[in-house]
């Protein structure tokens, strides 16, 4: 993890008020691992004070000069405007700087993740909005180790599925929903899921999930159903992303921190039943 | 710092020469530089007997236990190190959500979430032994038996340089606010904490009160070796849209640079209404803001919530404060208190 004021190469806008904020740090870049997330600190926004957690959309080569690198040289956010701080990332320019605290976190493989991913039938990534952004680096990674995988997209609207052509390289297939019916399953996405279940008796699958909380304990609560594993990122307010304010804790069995573990530190990627789901919503954004 | 401690008294009866000229100053300072080289500030403070190498700490419950910041920055250039609010057994915390940024600020409901006093000296004390930031353990409890219990649970630890009692925390529903909201019962816990303590007692008072200087004196009354001032304003934030507060406990705790003026007027009052030495604390994050304070009468500062988004800091503030002294040709123990007040203040008037 480093602490690093780094270059805006691009900020580039999608549909629905999102954007991909690319930054050039070949350390942090190279140091990445899938399902980590960073702190972006706006420079000279006093009333902006926190930094902003972000996964780690992708991690990319990039040039020096006219020399193409082939190590990770660049790292892109995916992230939409919803307040006052996406808003003012939403403004920069190629040039800016920002702060750059990365990599954060225990990402998707940092332990016996990969085992069970290869062990079983299938990975079925399932995504809410802007959740999407935690699940490219680890669909890239395995699909590098044959693992065959299956998206499940959901938003409020078609402008809400953003970066689907990324995924597809690493998918046998993608089923979409929109609450408003404007592309694919009219409904949330949990339906297309159910019903993929429901098809898939005597299958062992994994399923990765990121996006609101509302979706992932409808996910859990399908995953239990069929006798699935589930692995959530989760997302909280966070305050430091170092582990010292505790502002990010959410309840977990057990006695770790005293019931409760920090998604930044313990977290973002949990097993799915280690979460107490329920009595204790997370804020919506 | 010849003898030992700020005299911060004397600002009320008989105020300093503000800003003296480093030549009326010659024999104090002669021991410390020869006259040819170039000026040399000295910015080290023994508060309570306790030598920090600068005046600048980091406050409780932004700083953990010292070593999550240990390949961020230097931790050997603080002048201390106030780790996480222990207590004689773990506490668990509130429900989420527990913080939530307001302008130039941050509401916290932490509920003192830590990892209580026997695991602290097994797990967190041995690291910061090795540094030569001073450590300085927060202590809080319900009662004043918990208080003592934890501070005599503490007291077999090796290597902590005092303790600063907690008496001001606005997040537990009958926590320490009851002691820092009554100035008797603020008396009551300083001496049986002063009685069972086995280093210096730095007391942190709570902000959320009519008039500081009744509890900044029922602390020094108890025994306190130092005040630290202040904790956190009781706020809240509301969302429109759910209609519901933005911090399960609904109210909240608020820090950050939106408290820095509040803060500084208390640190103004207290410095003028005690004789023991003051910590600074409340939205500093730059050297002019630490000066302020300073200035103000407080003999070191603490930085919070600062180190959440640019946790250089504390080692920022500290080389600035050398600088201005440098560049006003003065030590630390002569900017401490040098408050020049205008005639007809009212504050100039001893409250004693
Ligand atoms: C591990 C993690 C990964 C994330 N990855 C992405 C991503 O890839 N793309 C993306 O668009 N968003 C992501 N988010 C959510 C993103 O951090 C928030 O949308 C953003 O902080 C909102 O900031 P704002 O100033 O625009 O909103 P405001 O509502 O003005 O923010 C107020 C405060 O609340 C915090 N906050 C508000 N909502 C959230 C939230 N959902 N999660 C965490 N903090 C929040 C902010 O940090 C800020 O301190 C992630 C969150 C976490 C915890
Ligand atoms: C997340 C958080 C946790 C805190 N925990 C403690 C604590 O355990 N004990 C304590 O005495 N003060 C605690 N404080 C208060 C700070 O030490 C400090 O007094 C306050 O934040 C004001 O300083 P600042 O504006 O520089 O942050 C906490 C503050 C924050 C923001
Ligand atoms: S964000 Fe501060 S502990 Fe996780």
């Amino acid at each position: 993890m480093l602490d690093a004021i780094v270059t805006v190469v691009e900020n580039r806008p999608l549909s629905g008020g999102h954007f991909v904020l690319s930054v050039r740090s070949p350390c942090q870049a190279q140091a990445a691992r899938p399902g980590q997330f960073a702190m972006i600190r706006l420079l000279g926004h006093a009333d902006v004070l926190l930094r902003r957690p972000m996964s780690i959309y992708d991690v990319r080569p990039g040039r020096n000069g006219n020399q193409a690198q082939p190590e990770p040289q660049v790292l892109d956010f995916l992230y939409k405007v919803v307040g006052r701080g996406t808003a003012l990332m939403a403004t920069l320019k190629p040039g800016d700087r920002v702060g750059l605290l990365a990599p954060l976190g225990h990402g998707f493989f940092a332990e016996d993740y990969l085992a069970e991913a290869r062990g079983g039938d299938e990975v079925l990534h399932v995504a809410g909005g802007i959740g999407i952004a935690a699940l490219l680096l680890p669909a890239r990674e395995l699909a590098a180790a044959g693992v065959k995988q299956r998206l499940f997209f959901g938003g409020r609207t078609h402008a809400d599925l953003v970066g689907v052509d990324e995924f597809s390289p690493y998918v046998s297939e993608t089923a979409l929903a929109t609450e408003d019916g404007s592309l694919g399953h009219h409904g949330y996405v949990t339906a297309p899921l159910s019903s993929y279940l429901e098809a898939q008796p005597g299958k062992r699958l994994l399923i990765l999930a990121c996006g609101p909380w509302a979706m992932l304990e409808a996910t859990v609560s399908l995953a239990r159903r069929y006798g699935q594993r589930c692995l959530v990122s989760m997302e909280n307010r966070m305050g430091c992303a170092l582990g010292v304010c505790l502002g990010c804790s959410i309840r977990v069995q057990g006695e770790g921190h005293g019931s409760y573990e920090r998604v930044c530190t313990e977290g973002p990627v949990f097993w799915s039943e280690h979460v107490v789901w329920g009595e204790e919503r997370l804020p919506k954004t | 710092m010849a003898n030992g401690k700020v005299q911060i008294a004397n600002v009320v009866h008989e105020p300093r020469t503000p800003n003296p000229e480093p030549q009326n100053r010659q024999s104090a300072i002669a021991n410390r530089q020869s006259p040819t080289s170039e000026f040399a500030p000295g910015i080290d403070v023994t508060i309570a007997g306790v030598r920090f190498q600068n005046p600048v700490l980091t406050a409780s419950g932004t700083f953990g236990y010292g070593q999550e910041f240990a390949n961020i920055i230097d931790l050997n250039r603080l002048g201390g190190i106030c780790v996480k609010g222990i207590s004689a057994d773990p506490m668990p915390g509130n429900p989420p959500p527990r913080i939530y940024e307001t302008e130039s600020g941050m509401l916290n409901a932490i509920g003192l979430q830590n990892v209580g006093a026997k695991r602290f000296l097994q797990e967190k004390l041995p690291f910061l032994r090795t540094l030569k930031a001073r450590c300085v353990v927060n202590v809080f409890g319900y009662s004043t038996e918990d208080y003592v219990r934890c501070l005599e649970t503490l007291n077999t630890g090796d290597g902590i340089d005092a303790y600063e009692l907690n008496i001001s925390c606005p997040n537990t529903r009958c926590g320490g606010i009851v002691y820092g909201s009554d100035p008797k019962l603020t008396e009551e816990v300083v001496t049986a904490s002063k009685r069972a303590a086995r280093f210096p007692l730095f007391v942190k008072l709570s902000p959320n009160v009519t008039d500081i200087t009744v509890f900044a004196r029922a602390a020094q009354e108890g025994g306190a070796d130092a005040l630290t001032l202040v904790n956190t304003f009781v706020g809240m934030a509301i969302d429109v849209e759910t209609r519901t507060p933005r911090i399960s406990n609904v109210t909240a705790g608020l820090s950050g640079p939106a408290i820095k003026p509040l803060a500084l007027r208390l640190v103004h009052q207290a410095a003028r209404a005690v004789h023991i030495p003051i910590i600074g604390i409340g939205g500093i994050a730059s050297p002019e803001d630490a000066l302020e304070f300073l200035i103000a009468g407080a003999c070191a500062v603490q930085v919070g919530t600062a180190n959440f988004y640019a946790p250089d800091t504390p080692i920022r503030v500290a080389e600035g404060i050398e600088d201005y002294c440098r560049r006003q040709r003065i030590h630390l123990d002569q900017l401490v208190g040098s408050l020049k007040l205008p005639l007809s203040d009212p504050s100039r008037v001893a409250e004693h």
